[in-house]
């Protein structure tokens, strides 16, 4: 197993990070990190944070992703005013102020670099890119692993750099931090930080949790083949569709939660008779009226459909177009569906399905 | 039961003795409980509204939007008119075929769209032209009543009533009452605002 | 084999029904499980963890299970009401469903989590429970298991909510909906909305807004319960589907309390009894009407 601390790494004491959050809020950089959730102490929310003991790092998975510090839930495109003789429009800004994202998951970490393809592809977003120009993402490697969580079956880990500009991985006297990028390492060198040797010992003791972490991971789903993109595509009319998806509602409860679920409807809204907004909120592929034409026909009639493009966008039609797979395995879909949707059941099935019928049955 | 009307402490209406009386800045208008079934004696209302026209608090004049109904309400706002009955010019009517033709969302949208204020008013319970109407309409509007009440939309700021075709001085009551209220009570948009998720600048 | 499961295989191998829509052990908890083969009769389970309510796939909308065929459910005595809510509002007959209704003492909260009923575990619906004997059945199986633990947790709260003034209520509520998104999954997963085109979807024209606002967030709500009011079967789907973790079920309680207080009616398992926002008293109370 590949040793997950390079020896480059710092030796950051928490007394190091906190002079770190401090010089940053006085330096008007937002900081974000993993906050106790104000309506439930078990949970906790990325939320800005005015000081380190704000913050809870390696406690609980937030409840959401980091996706809405790139794609807000709802956000302003252009506002529109109607002039004496012509429509004015009234652009916003494309950049941004510079915050820090401390204690991400690297799951969540891996999610925005997912996205980063899409959001590059045939039409540049630029208030994607705004955001992630401004922002520096230090992630924390993840202490724990529960049921739902699979990143190692998407080829991540519980110590994945993917999307990171600095890793944290804690050890007894705080924290080994690795930059990965020039960023991290600007943001590394902002505050005066111990350069020991790697704390040989205290490496260990993390390795260790991580092995732990490593080997949970696939035990709720191997890693996912390389063949499977193709093989979906190929099983798109398979009958084991029809039976999967009779529990789910609908609801897009899980494209909420998903830290790569990315699809959004526009919408121009009136503020008066003369000037309006046209904003970009979120939607899900999940609920009805996504595909629904005008004409009033929906290629995606039922659930069945519905679920079926989930996993297909994810496993199949993403990797197979930007190489990567449109999923970081946090599990949050499995936890937060209301009717007992399991993500690593369902690719499970599908794994064994294609190993069982490799040229695929049905065309 | 809970108690739906909040009330500031001494809450009958009082006026001035006479309407040209000097009006400080500062005197806080008591708030008329919407949930007591008082009625103003004409002069009374007359005299509050004169007075109260000189201060502005909070230096604006309310919107309120009125939904109404075309057979008793109407006729009643109109019999306020031609008797030639002082009202706040701050009442924008809207004339319905019948009070249960109100549905919640005109409300909601009411405060939306800019209205500090929303009136709602139709026939009396058993005059109703379409027999039944406002029968719907007082369940609508109870629940709308609560709800708005939990969610903590000050109901000072919304008037249910039964206004007749011949009651030109109720609906006279109805409409200064509720515009000096909502006076008091500021814009709405104060406690509104069009920031969305707690994340962005 | 238990009774549930031999019945289901009955009703499936003889053709009465198509589809037995009960509930399963899946890999995280107890979970809605839709078995069309009597030879997997043997899947269904009930215990206190059965807390989805089942009548959610009988909605019309849910065009993937309904066009499997007729279908019996799996229902408790609460979930038996929306599906007397449904037949009520003409969405399908009563002939078209089999009820298999179960003698309950409660249910968790969390399906995912123990079974075992405390005061700290059970669900916010089964406080008041009047019937744990559910009275709309094809068939009554189970036996009866003693009251449930009765939680005044929710009550609490909304007095705690009363009891404050309008401003404090107001705060209260829009620190909770700076969380919402506007996913509409309360909407998604509720077995009483049934609306093709639900006026929030409306654009020609457009009463509520479908961005995250402040405001449009308070409306939606608003205007969600209010079509509500009388039919809502306190399910709680709504606030275990919330992925912000709104306190739905607050809401829901206070029409619920609304309505019983002012219309004398709880929303109940008798097709034919009206929905009180259908119908009137000429005595109803106006106290808040000038």
């Amino acid at each position: 197993m590949p040793k997950m601390v390079s020896q480059s790494a710092l030796m950051v004491s928490p007394l190091d990070l906190a002079a770190l959050v401090i010089n940053l809020v006085l330096a008007n950089v937002r900081v974000i990190a993993p906050v106790l959730a104000k309506d439930n102490p078990e949970q906790t929310d990325y939320l800005p944070i005015r000081g380190l003991e704000d913050a809870v790092l390696g406690g609980p998975l937030p409840r959401r992703s980091l996706k809405e510090f790139f794609l807000p839930a709802s956000e302003v495109l252009l506002r529109y005013r109607q002039g004496k003789k012509d429509v004015e429009v009234e652009e916003v800004r494309t950049t941004f102020p510079p915050q820090v994202i401390l204690g991400a998951r690297p799951c969540d970490a891996a999610g925005i670099e997912v996205l980063d393809r899409v959001m590059g592809w045939d039409y540049r977003d630029e208030l994607w890119f705004g955001r992630r120009e401004a922002t520096t993402i230090v992630s924390l490697a993840c202490p724990g692993v529960d049921a739902c969580c699979f990143c190692t079956a998407v080829g991540l880990g519980p110590d994945s750099t993917k999307g990171s500009d600095v890793l944290l991985v804690p050890v007894e006297k705080g924290y080994l931090a690795q930059a990965i990028t020039a960023k991290g390492e600007a943001l590394l060198n902002r505050e005066p930080m111990e350069e020991l040797s790697v704390d040989a010992a205290g490496v260990d003791k993390a390795e260790a949790l991580w092995k732990l972490a490593r080997e949970k991971a696939p035990e709720n789903l191997p890693p996912i083949p390389p063949t499977m993109p193709e093989w979906l595509a190929k099983n798109f009319n398979d009958n084991f569709w029809n039976s999967i998806a009779l529990r789910c509602h609908g609801c897009g409860a899980c494209a909420a939660l998903c830290p790569t679920c990315h699809c959004f409807d526009i919408v121009d809204e009136h503020e008066s008779y003369k000037q309006g907004v046209r904003r970009r909120n979120w939607d899900s592929c999940q609920t009805a009226k996504f595909t629904m034409h005008a004409s009033n026909y929906n290629p995606r009639k039922t659930q069945i459909e519905r679920f079926r493009q989930r996993v297909m966008h994810k496993f199949s039609i993403y990797p197979r177009r930007f190489g990567a797979i449109l999923c970081t395995g946090c599990g949050r879909c499995s936890r937060g569906c209301p009717a007992g949707m399991n993500l690593p059941e369902v690719l499970g099935q599908l794994v064994q399905l294609a190993a069982a019928e490799p040229q695929g049955g049905s065309q | 039961m809970p108690d739906n009307s909040d009330t500031a402490p001494g809450s009958s209406l009082t006026s001035p003795s006479s309407p040209g009386a000097e009006k400080k800045k500062d005197e806080i208008l008591p708030l008329k409980s919407p949930a007591a079934a008082e009625t103003l004696a004409l002069d009374e209302a007359v005299a509050g509204w004169a007075a109260n026209f000189g201060s502005k608090p909070y230096g604006f004049e309310p919107k309120v939007l009125a939904f109404i109904c075309n057979w008793c309400t109407y006729t009643g706002a109109d019999l306020a008119g031609t008797s030639r009955l002082k009202m706040a010019p701050n009442v924008r009517i809207l004339r319905l075929p019948c009070s249960s033709r109100v549905s919640p969302l005109f409300v909601i949208k009411a405060f939306e769209r800019g209205a500090d204020g929303v009136i709602v008013s139709g026939c009396h319970p058993g005059d109703c032209h379409y027999s039944t109407g406002n029968y719907y309409t007082r369940r609508r509007l109870a629940m709308l009543h609560e709800l708005l009440n939990f969610m903590g939309i000050d109901t000072h700021r919304v008037t249910f009533s039964w206004v007749s075709a011949s009651e030109g001085g109720k609906w006279q009551q109805v409409v200064n009452d509720t515009v000096a209220r909502v006076r008091q009570l500021g814009p709405l948009q104060s406690q509104q605002s069009n920031a969305t998720g707690r994340y962005l600048p | 084999m238990s009774e549930l499961s031999e019945l289901a295989q009955k009703l499936l191998g003889d053709g009465s029904v198509k589809v037995v829509i009960g509930y399963e052990e899946g890999p995280r908890g107890v979970r809605p499980v839709f078995v069309t083969d009597p030879a997997q009769a043997g899947k269904l389970i009930f215990d206190t963890r059965c807390v989805q309510n089942l009548a959610a796939y009988l909605n019309p909308r849910r065009q993937h299970v309904t066009k499997l065929g007729k279908a019996a459910v799996v229902v408790k005595g609460c979930d038996a009401r929306a599906v007397a809510g449904l037949i009520r509002e003409c969405q399908f007959k009563r002939d078209d469903v089999v009820i298999i209704a179960v003698r309950c003492g409660g249910v968790v909260r969390d399906p995912a989590k123990s079974p075992e009923l405390s005061i700290e575990t059970v669900a916010d619906r089964c406080a008041g429970c009047e019937v744990r004997e559910p009275k709309l059945f094809d068939h009554l199986i189970g036996t009866l298991p003693p009251r449930p633990p009765q939680s005044s947790q929710r009550e609490d709260k909304i007095a705690e909510l009363v009891a404050m003034t309008p401003a404090e209520r107001w705060a209260f509520w829009s620190d909770h909906f700076e969380r919402c998104i506007r996913c509409n999954a309360c909407r998604e997963v509720c077995p009483m909305c049934f609306c093709v085109q639900c006026t929030a979807d409306k654009s020609r024209p457009q009463w509520i807004e479908s961005s995250p606002t402040p405001q449009g967030n308070r409306a939606w709500q608003i205007m969600r319960i209010l079509h509500q009011a009388g039919r809502c079967v306190d399910c709680l789907e709504c606030e275990r589907a919330c992925p912000a973790d709104i306190p739905l079920g607050l809401i829901a309680k206070y029409v619920a309390q609304a309505v019983e207080r002012r219309f004398d009616y709880k929303t109940c398992d008798d097709p034919l009894i009206p929905a009180p926002m259908g119908s009137f008293s000429t005595d109803d109370e106006q106290e808040f009407i000038q």
